[in-house]
């Protein structure tokens, strides 16, 4: 018994040390070359002195990043980390309007077949090294070269043999690395076109890009993350977990990555050498708490100053004035549609919405304000269209719209087959959807409306979210009806148009979109140098697509964030992904003095 | 000299029975990790079906990934690869689970599972901090923790309420039980944190570092809760079979203090029956925190698991699945262990 008593007390000594371990944070060491900023070790310990207190934005961003490498990553919370650290060659302005980045102009040859970007004079990065167009060579390559796998690789596709290196085998016995990056047109050199030296060689500004088409948009893209210029020798030093090392992501955009705390927390400080308009003049603390209910007592609790708001916060935020007006909304990036399946059949069976009027009438059924009240409490908003409120391209008129009479109407009018409730419910239409709580109560709500406005029952066909997933990515499985959209990857009209309803991607194809009619206005205008025609090209295509109605264009997403009334200064875009403002932080401003 | 060859009896005895436990283990992973495989194979689905409302990985993309990491192979050799070992493309031989190779995550792009779960993250100072900040150090500390005060509530809590049974502190001892049960971990997590965190400030609703103590405490507590709760009742009832045997009627005739009576003789005995559900508790408590890890942020190996069954990321499931048997079959061996100390009629020979 003794000893059993013993083992007990070595037990609770050991799981309690354990606990203790590391006890006191080791102290944190400058890195070289390391800002003269404000930093979290400045920030006031539980000493009671009168210390000013730091301004820092502390964020809850939800989901910890699985890996936060530019030429890797691909979700939002990945790339709003790496919208910190690192600047492209373009950025955004307020308007969506690409401007300068680390590079201060740019310009086409005349079929848009060429790009050639200038770097700003004397671009640093954070730790005071030179950067140069090697660097961004470096980005590019990096992102085509199988061997990364980066899941946003083809969207350098209209690089010059970009799509082929792709798709080389890197395992084969003829695979020579060199030869296919002597090939890729992506090329750094002096402005005069000699060589660079090495990521030294403070003259070389140039990068060039050669595509294999003409892709007059392809400045918007080259902001994006895939080319950020991540170190070559800090990914090859830091080993796979390189990109989770504050020693390694040292980058060139407005914050510094100060400290890691994986699944925990991120501090980042201001960039001195940032490139951009202005440097950020507050610290910024990522926190991850994935449950909305703790994230919003945290909130309450002044432990957050910036928290995205939840549904079911809705109803403690209107009955609280300070809440209420600490709520803001603004329009998002995404748009959602109720997508219909275009293929021949469906179960052995001819395929409904193969006929125009059976999917105009869902369209027409389609309560999209009820939706947004009823089942989003008001996160996000009614459309009838398909690019968003913000974007280029938005086109407010529609052909479509919700009108329950003009539903029925087109669904007398569909063939012979099809043109009755009746008919179409004998078939046992289902809607499919990836199996959450959420997505179950939006499905039930849909097959009440269409029960409601059209008398078409619905059955319901939940799977797991995954297998959604690979459902919809299969022409031969793709479901007949489910719930699905597009949330830009940057703003232009290609991104909305040729990307996702060309009849030859994939996003087309799966359901069977096809109008060689729009291909051939989507085509053109994406080699279309006048900013003015392409717009007109990308408009017309946009309503052929209407027309069409290859889905029930439904409502657009909405940014819903709590916000603390001190901070202040930030300017809102559909683009921001994580806290409001984060497409231009350095115009943000917290008044570290109001926080309690 | 005479009891020499005593200790070596027991010694070879242990050791044997060590080894045999052991060897078990060998068929159990390749069980597991056989139905794990076929679950998760024949679930529709793989590592590279992202958002669909996001752009897709594109199909030589996908080619190419599934050729790096050897998922175009039939499924019986990326099987053997996994739990064996298979020849790359080079011609070079991988050793897989045998070496401690858990595979590549392929949401992680190449970052091994066994990096993912055993390597600690850098410290402030850029040195690498010690093993126990690893993923699986902080799921084993958060287990230990809520074990411990599982155990050192429940304990008394469950023994206190058969002695005083039927009183206040009898139905006090229910009402928890009955809590603990029934209560799910997040909303006991989030009614701790609204008291401890909101209304009494004794902690952060969101912990900024766990280097402190505190912070562990209402994780801890939640996570255990459920234990302790279990606990409780099964030392009452072992308790109150214990109270009405004879032994007992004896010790007491026999003059012995109360105190004497209740510690050596009632709850000595009314361990036994709560040593066995002590390992398979502390097993479920190292791998079931994903609530925990949700409501507090906390960097354990829970939420690696579920997000990686969504994601389909094919070794990430299969490691951390394999990684909770051997858990669940060490904390068993130990109870065993701890049986022979406890109950001298238990031998580990029979």
């Amino acid at each position: 018994m003794r000893k059993l008593f013993a083992l007990l007390s070595l037990l609770v000594i050991a799981s309690m040390l354990l606990a203790a371990c590391g006890g006191t944070p080791a102290e944190t060491t400058d890195e070289p070359g390391a800002v003269d900023a404000p930093t979290e070790a400045a920030a006031p310990a539980d000493s009671g002195t009168e210390e000013a207190k730091p301004a820092v934005l502390r964020v809850n961003v939800g989901t910890y990043p699985d890996i936060i490498d530019p030429q890797k990553s691909s979700f939002v919370i990945e790339i709003a980390t790496l919208k910190l650290i690192y600047q492209g060659l373009t950025s955004l302005n307020e308007n969506l309007e690409t401007v300068p980045g680390a590079a201060e102009s740019w310009e086409y040859n005349e079929d848009a077949t060429q790009l050639v970007f200038t770097l700003q004079p004397d671009l640093k990065y954070s730790d005071g090294s030179t950067l140069n167009a090697k660097r961004f060579e470096f980005a590019f390559l990096r992102n085509i070269d199988p061997t990364t796998g980066g899941e946003y690789a083809s969207i350098t596709d209209e690089i010059l043999n970009a799509p082929e290196w792709r798709a080389a085998d890197a395992s084969a016995d003829d695979y020579n690395r060199d030869e296919w990056t002597a090939k890729v047109g992506v090329k750094a050199s002096h402005a005069d076109g000699s060589d660079c030296a090495d990521y030294e060689d403070a003259a070389c500004d140039t990068l060039t890009l050669t595509f294999s088409k003409p892709a007059p948009y392809f400045h918007t893209i080259a902001g994006i993350w895939v080319s950020y210029p991540a170190k070559q020798e800090n990914i090859e030093e830091g080993g796979d977990l390189w990109w989770n090392s504050s020693k390694y992501q040292i980058g060139n955009g407005p914050f510094v990555m100060k400290t890691v705390e994986p699944f925990v927390r991120q501090y980042f400080t201001p960039n001195a050498n940032f490139a951009g308009p202005a440097v950020p003049s507050y610290d910024i603390e990522y926190l991850y708490i994935t449950d909305s209910a703790v994230s919003f007592e945290a909130y309450r609790n002044d432990e957050f100053d910036v928290i995205a708001s939840a549904a079911e916060d809705l109803d403690a935020i209107s009955g609280d004035a300070d809440l209420t007006a600490q709520h803001i909304t603004w329009p998002g990036s995404c748009t959602i549609k109720i997508q219909f399946s275009l293929q021949p059949t469906w179960n052995g069976m001819p395929n409904p919405f193969t006929d125009k009027k059976v999917r105009e009438a869902f369209a027409f059924a389609f309560d999209a304000e009820g939706w947004v009240t009823d089942v989003d409490g008001d996160l996000s908003s009614p459309t009838w269209t398909w690019i968003p409120p913000g974007y280029p391209g938005y086109d407010p008129e529609s052909p479509l719209n919700f009108n329950p009479e003009a539903a029925k109407a087109a669904l007398a009018e569909a063939s012979e087959e099809f043109n009755s409730a009746e008919k179409i419910n004998a078939m046992g239409l289902k809607i499919t959807f990836g199996d959450t709580p959420r997505n179950r109560q939006r499905t039930e709500w849909l097959v009440a409306n269409y029960q409601k406005h059209l008398g078409i029952e619905l059955g319901l066909d939940p799977v797991d979210t995954t297998t959604f997933t690979a459902l919809q990515k299969d022409p031969n499985t793709y479901p007949l009806l489910s719930r699905g959209g597009w949330c830009a990857d940057y703003p232009d009209q290609q991104n909305w148009l040729s990307v996702y309803w060309r009849s030859d991607t994939t996003f087309a194809s799966r359901p069977g979109y096809v109008n060689a009619e729009f291909d051939a206005l989507v085509n053109e205008a994406d080699a279309t140098l006048d900013p003015v025609k392409r717009a007109e090209l990308y408009q017309q295509a946009q309503q052929i697509l209407l027309n069409d109605v290859p889905a029930a264009f439904g409502y657009n997403s909405l940014n819903h964030y709590m916000v603390k009334p001190w901070v202040t200064g930030y300017q809102l875009t559909p683009q921001d992904a994580v806290f409001p403002g984060d497409t231009l932080p350095w115009t943000i401003t917290v008044d570290a003095s109001m926080m309690p | 000299m005479g009891s020499q060859p005593k200790f070596s009896r027991i010694e070879a005895v242990v050791t044997t029975y060590l080894i045999r436990r052991l060897l078990w283990l060998i068929p159990v992973i390749l069980v597991v990790g056989a139905v794990t495989f076929i679950l998760m194979h024949n679930t529709p689905g793989g590592p590279w079906d992202t958002d669909p409302e996001r752009r897709q990985v594109d199909a030589s993309t996908v080619q190419s990934l599934e050729s790096f990491y050897g998922l175009d192979k039939p499924l019986w050799r990326q099987f053997f690869a996994y739990m064996i070992g298979d020849f790359n493309n080079k011609g070079e031989f991988v050793c897989g689970l045998p070496c401690g190779n858990f595979g590549p995550s392929y949401r992680q792009r190449g970052v091994p599972v066994q990096a993912i779960l055993f390597s600690p993250p850098e410290g402030e100072d850029g040195e690498m901090r010690p093993w126990y900040y690893s993923r699986f150090g902080y799921s084993l500390r958060l287990g230990l923790i809520a074990l411990v005060i599982a155990i050192s509530i429940g304990i008394p809590l469950g023994a206190i309420a058969a002695l005083k049974q039927n009183t206040i502190v009898d139905y006090v001892s229910l009402l928890v039980a009955t809590a603990g049960v029934s209560l799910p971990g997040f909303v006991i997590a989030i009614f701790l944190i609204i008291i401890f965190a909101s209304w009494l400030d004794w902690v952060d609703v969101v912990p900024r570092s766990w280097d402190e103590i505190r912070v562990w405490i209402l994780p801890a507590v939640v996570l255990g809760f459920g234990t302790l709760a279990f606990t409780a009742r099964l030392m009452r009832t072992s308790m109150l079979e214990v109270l009405r045997q004879d032994y007992i009627r004896t010790a007491r005739a026999k003059g012995l203090a109360e105190w004497a009576v209740v510690i050596v003789h009632m709850v000595k005995n009314a361990l036994i029956p709560v040593i066995t559900i002590l390992g398979p508790s502390l097993a479920s408590l190292v791998t079931g925190s994903f609530i925990i890890e949700t409501m507090f942020a906390f960097p354990g190996m829970g939420r690696a698991y579920v997000q990686a069954i969504g994601q389909r990321d094919y070794s990430m499931i299969m490691g951390t699945t394999i990684i909770f048997a051997v858990l669940v079959a060490i904390a068993n061996l130990s109870v065993d262990f701890i049986y022979v100390l406890v109950d001298p009629r238990i031998r580990l020979d029979e």
